[in-house]
């Protein structure tokens, strides 16, 4: 087995028509197996896309990328969502959970889907790490924010995956609530060997990460090992100016 | 994945239930047709005049084969209008066949005591008893032609015993008669008996029986003597067990065709509108959860795991509309049957049975159509991007593709052609050509209704701007973002608005076009009518009444037409031609009636378009008692719809029809001539018969009209409820969606007085273009059914029916949009801003 968990190798990505727009121009990065990425830029910046891409939840229009020795480029829809729900994790900024599921079911959601034997030792550990024990019979709307995206990363930890893929996970959250989840997220690659990409605008869950990434029109503009918090914000702050924000996010 | 459905329908209970709702309703309305078209496939009125018989022979139908379409001929069978009759010589023929004891002729002579004139009575001879068998309660069998034995319960009404003197009328002549003998009841119509002989003279169609009776000797074979019957008879049709009540009473002939008929073309329409409405229903419950669905598809699902909870919901729904709907149907149809029964259209011997057969068609049927649109629904999800999940907004789609647009504008083009439409011979076929057009045009409708939104939108935003000011800016730009969100909205409007506007006023067309028609083409002042018939005497005496211009006998029949489409009966009559343009005005378009006589012919102009016949052409059509004829065509003539299509010679309806009587006699007097006395003298001079003005003819016309339009409308009212119903369900469907949106609008600043007055903007505005789409939709297409009819171009609309549906379609709008709003408007905003939509 490689020790690269992600690798994007000149991948691009074009939207619309008659004036397109470029969101990702041939990009190359590897993600190594047991890190944490945090992938940074301003507004349109396309670093989104490059999750997006990256996860197989969206097509670069040029490019391949590969998740362990795995080609996405070639595979069906089916195939690439199989490979989501076994391979893959995923916590996103807000609306991570059906509303119609309890916690319980909505953690159990992708091996239900696949129509695998739940683990349930593996569950009650992961519910016990995120903290979640007495609420597995509430609905999501019982449940605040925090806990919502607790549920979230459970979910994602719980079918054991390789990459789990972090699109503004403290977006919507209090600074307090928000450490407790980029702890939680520290400790799935510390512990598990788990390999985590997010993407943020916080310098802050950034300084959670192993390494950061700055994306600036749809290119990599800054790739560092952990520079703590305010030189990322500095870095930030350069871009912000420099970038007019024009193009659309995500 | 049948679990996850589950628990989906129990969390979004508001949409779920708009999609139950409309399954239910859909199910229920089917299952009263199909439960109706099984019970008459299965009724066949009861064996009792026959009973005894192993089988029974007569002449009731013809089988005619259509026109050749694609090298395929399809033939209909038509049941004969005046039933047919089978010759005196096949009687011997079918005694001759082994095993058969005996074979009875029977006559069937329509009868009216003086003595009991409510009590219905047909005439037989004795002989016919036998197959009853008749039992004797008091006196003899008529052994005299001047004696009759005469039915319990005509010796009860009529208070007669064995010996007494009563007068029958027979053939529009008053006769006298001994009782001989009282026999008991037995059949729905009271039994009277002549002698054989006497019997065999009063039937108007010497030389035939209406049926022949065939007794089996003791121990013979029963199976073996009714194939050898068959084949003794091939000309006529051998009628055995439960059939032999068909033979027996024509209302049950009359009942089941009108059951199966009724239920089957209603059912037909039903099934596009429930197609419409389950479609949209489904379609909008399915949008209403894009980012759950996307939410899903990123975690774990499949597309075609997706496709299956979908289809997994829909089915379930299904099943429990079904549970519900089936008993409610059955419920329904109990109801109906009994309406038909009290309004004389079906005997009381007409039961409901089955249900299993229709009951399960049924569930399958609205199963398919749920899953089929469920399918193309989840069709639509596939194309859903996983990462729609993550955006904070669902971007509202494009309007839709290439082929959309491409199909509706070729439906519209469909419907436009078929506005020049012709050929609407009966109000069966016009209100089937009505609902073809209507539904072309709400398919296009349906189709381009992004379009139509958005343009409309773009169209009034000035206007509601003006009105509304800042709530106004808002409402349109809703309805300009979310054009293609309101697509079911928009139709199921349409569709309500359309229908009900088309498919009602066109029977109040229809009704008002025969009364008008036979109003205006009615140019005697007196009327003779006779309840037991008049014979053709009647309008010969009437001409020699001093003062009287012209006197006119008129036969009503219906004789067979091979249609280009298939063979129908249709009504007709039979004129003595003599002076008929003094009392009668047919609005002759081409030719003469002055050239109809025995072998010609005269046609209405809407029958001779759909039949293809021109002037001068032969016709061939078959009389009500299954006779071909070749008549030429020598007039055609406009008012179809008030006299019936077929105008013939009485001379050559004589012998061809059941009574062998006139209906009525029409009688034109000259002005200003006093002929009072005369017309009082006519009427005395025949049984049962009065004089009345024409005027009340007319409307007595109307009565039967109205009695007869009473099941369309009632059927058209149920489905036009059921397209309000949906559309009501859509509005309600998309307003509770909205929490989210409306809470935001509140948080940002906007006030609740502002954001009602925003919906009401927007619903001003969508419920304006429906308004105007609907009421265009209804009147081309009203207008050129009517036209086909009556050549009007202006169809008859009841002020007061527009104002119902024009008013009613704005309640219903403001009512299913308001409230579930209200409801909105009640949470707290920060509440709501935390509900998925």
């Amino acid at each position: 087995m490689s020790d690269i968990a992600v690798s994007v190798e000149g991948v691009s990505k074009t939207y619309g028509g008659e004036q397109p727009v470029i969101a990702l121009a041939n990009v190359d990065a590897q993600f190594l197996r047991g890190t944490a990425t945090a992938v940074m830029g301003p507004s349109g910046s396309g670093k989104s896309t490059l999750l997006h891409c990256a996860a197989g939840l969206d097509r670069p229009t040029a490019g391949r990328v590969r998740i362990g020795a795995t080609d996405l480029s070639s595979m069906s829809e089916k195939a690439l969502t199989k490979l989501r729900r076994n391979r893959i994790g995923f916590v996103f900024q807000a609306f991570n959970l059906v509303g119609a599921l309890t916690v319980e079911q909505n953690i159990l959601l992708p091996s239900r889907l696949s129509g695998n034997r739940p683990d349930r030792a593996w569950l009650a550990e992961v519910v016990d790490r995120v903290g979640l024990g007495d609420r597995l019979g509430h609905r999501p709307s019982e449940l605040s924010g925090g806990q919502q995206q607790r549920v979230a990363i459970a979910r994602a930890l719980v079918t054991r995956p390789e990459v789990i893929f972090c699109d503004e996970p403290t977006g919507a959250l209090d600074t307090q609530t928000a450490a407790e989840v980029l702890s939680l997220l520290r400790s799935v690659v510390d512990d598990a060997g788990q390999t985590v990409i997010m993407v943020t605008h916080d310098p802050v869950a950034a300084s959670y990460a192993d390494r950061v990434m700055v994306l600036a029109d749809g290119r990599i503009v800054q790739d560092m090992p952990q520079p703590g918090a305010e030189r990322i914000a500095e870095q930030l702050a350069r871009l912000g100016r420099r970038q007019p924000v024009t193009s659309r996010e995500g | 994945m049948l679990g996850l459905a589950a628990q989906m329908l129990r969390f979004r209970k508001g949409t779920f239930v708009a999609t139950f709702v409309a399954l239910a309703a859909g199910v229920m309305i089917l299952m009263t047709c199909g439960l109706l078209v099984e019970s008459g496939l299965r009724y066949q009125g009861s064996p009792q005049r026959y009973a005894a018989a192993v089988a029974v022979v007569a002449d009731r139908d013809r089988t005619i084969a259509g026109p050749e379409i694609f090298g395929e001929t399809e033939s209909t069978t038509v049941s004969l209008p005046e039933g047919g009759r089978v010759p005196e010589t096949l009687v011997k023929a079918i005694a001759a066949v082994p095993g058969v004891a005996s074979a009875v002729g029977d006559h069937s002579i329509a009868v009216t005591p003086v003595a009991a004139p409510g009590v219905p009575a047909t005439g037989h001879g004795w002989g016919s008893a036998a197959l009853a068998p008749y039992r004797m309660v008091s006196g003899t069998q008529p052994r005299t032609d001047g004696e009759v034995a005469v039915d319990a319960r005509l010796a009860a009404g009529g208070k007669l015993q064995p010996g007494d003197a009563t007068a029958l009328v027979v053939g529009g002549t008053e006769r006298k008669f001994r009782v001989s003998g009282v026999v008991d009841a037995v059949g729905p119509r009271a039994a009277v008996f002549f002698t054989d002989t006497q019997a065999a003279r009063l039937d108007p169609n010497p030389g035939s029986f209406t049926a022949i009776g065939v007794l089996a000797a003791p121990g013979a074979d029963k199976a073996a003597v009714v194939a050898a019957v068959r084949t003794a008879a091939v000309n006529a049709k051998t009628y055995v067990d439960g059939e032999r009540g068909l033979v027996e009473q024509p209302e049950a002939v009359a009942a089941r065709a009108l059951t199966v008929q009724a239920g089957a073309a209603f059912g037909g329409y039903a099934a596009m509108i429930i197609i419409f409405v389950v479609a949209g229903t489904v379609g909008l419950s399915v949008r209403h959860r894009r980012r759950d669905l996307a939410l899903l598809r990123a975690v774990a699902a499949t597309p075609g795991q997706v496709r299956l909870m979908i289809l997994g919901e829909v089915g379930l729904l299904s099943l429990l509309a079904a549970v519900v709907g089936v008993p409610a149907g059955l419920a329904a149809t109990a109801w109906t049957r009994d309406q038909l029964v009290t309004r004389g259209f079906v005997p009381g011997t007409f039961e409901l049975s089955g249900g299993l057969l229709s009951g399960l068609a049924v569930t399958v049927a609205v199963a398919v159509v749920a899953l089929s649109s469920a399918w193309i629904a989840a069709l639509r999800t596939t194309r859903i991007r996983p990462t729609e999940a993550l955006g904070e907004a669902a971007v509202e789609p494009a309007l839709g593709g290439k082929v959309r647009i491409v199909s509706g504008l070729v439906f519209l083009a469909g419907g436009v052609s078929l506005i020049g439409l012709t050929g609407a011979t009966g109000g069966t076929t016009a209100l089937g050509a009505a609902t073809g057009m209507l539904y072309t045009f709400v398919l296009a409708v349906a189709l381009l209704a992004p379009w139509i939104n958005q343009a409309a939108a773009k169209l009034l935003t000035p206007v509601l701007r003006t009105v509304w000011g800042t709530s106004g800016y808002l409402a349109a730009a809703n309805l300009r973002a979310n054009a293609r969100g309101m697509v079911a909205v928009l139709t199921a409007l349409v569709l309500s608005v359309g229908f009900g506007g088309t498919v009602w006023f066109l029977q109040d067309n229809l009704q008002r076009q025969t009364v008008v028609q036979s109003h205006d083409g009615t140019l005697a002042q007196h009327a003779l009518t006779g309840a037991a018939g008049l014979p053709a005497t009647a309008a010969a005496k009437a001409r020699k009444i001093p003062g009287v211009v012209a006197a006119t006998g008129v036969r009503r029949t219906s004789v067979i037409i091979p249609n280009q489409l298939e063979a129908q009966a249709v009504a007709a009559q039979g004129i003595d031609p003599v002076g008929a343009d003094q009392t009668l005005d047919l609005g002759v378009r081409s030719g003469s009636l002055t050239d109809l006589r025995a072998s010609t012919v005269a046609l209405s102009t809407t029958l001779a378009d759909s039949a293809g016949w021109k002037l001068g052409d032969d016709a061939r059509l078959w009389l009500g008692d299954g006779t071909p004829v070749t008549l030429r065509v020598v007039a055609l003539y406009d008012r179809g719809w008030g006299f019936g299509d077929v105008t013939l010679d009485s001379e050559t309806l004589t012998g061809h029809t059941a009574t062998g009587l006139d209906d009525h006699v029409l009688i034109r007097t000259a002005p200003g001539a006093d002929v009072t006395a005369g017309l009082t003298d006519l009427a005395n001079a025949y049984p049962m018969s009065t004089v009345i003005g024409t005027d009340q003819l007319t409307g007595e016309l109307a009565q039967d009209l109205a009695v007869s339009a009473w099941l369309n409308k009632m059927l058209i009212a149920v489905l036009v409820g059921y397209a309000v119903l949906a559309a009501a369900n859509t509005l309600i469907m998309a307003a509770l969606a909205r929490a989210r949106e409306l809470s935001l609008l509140r948080l940002v600043g906007v006030t609740r007085g502002q954001v009602r007055r925003m919906v009401h903007a927007e619903q001003a505005g969508l419920l304006g273009v429906a308004l105007v789409i609907g009421t265009a939709i209804a009147a081309i297409t009203l207008s050129s059914v009517v036209h086909a009819v009556s050549g009007e171009r202006i169809p008859y609309v009841p002020a007061l029916g527009a104002a119902v549906i024009l008013g009613g379609t704005i309640a219903l709008a403001l009512i299913a949009t308001m409230l579930p709003i209200g409801r909105v408007l009640r949470t707290p905003p920060v509440q709501g801003i935390g509900l998925r939509e």
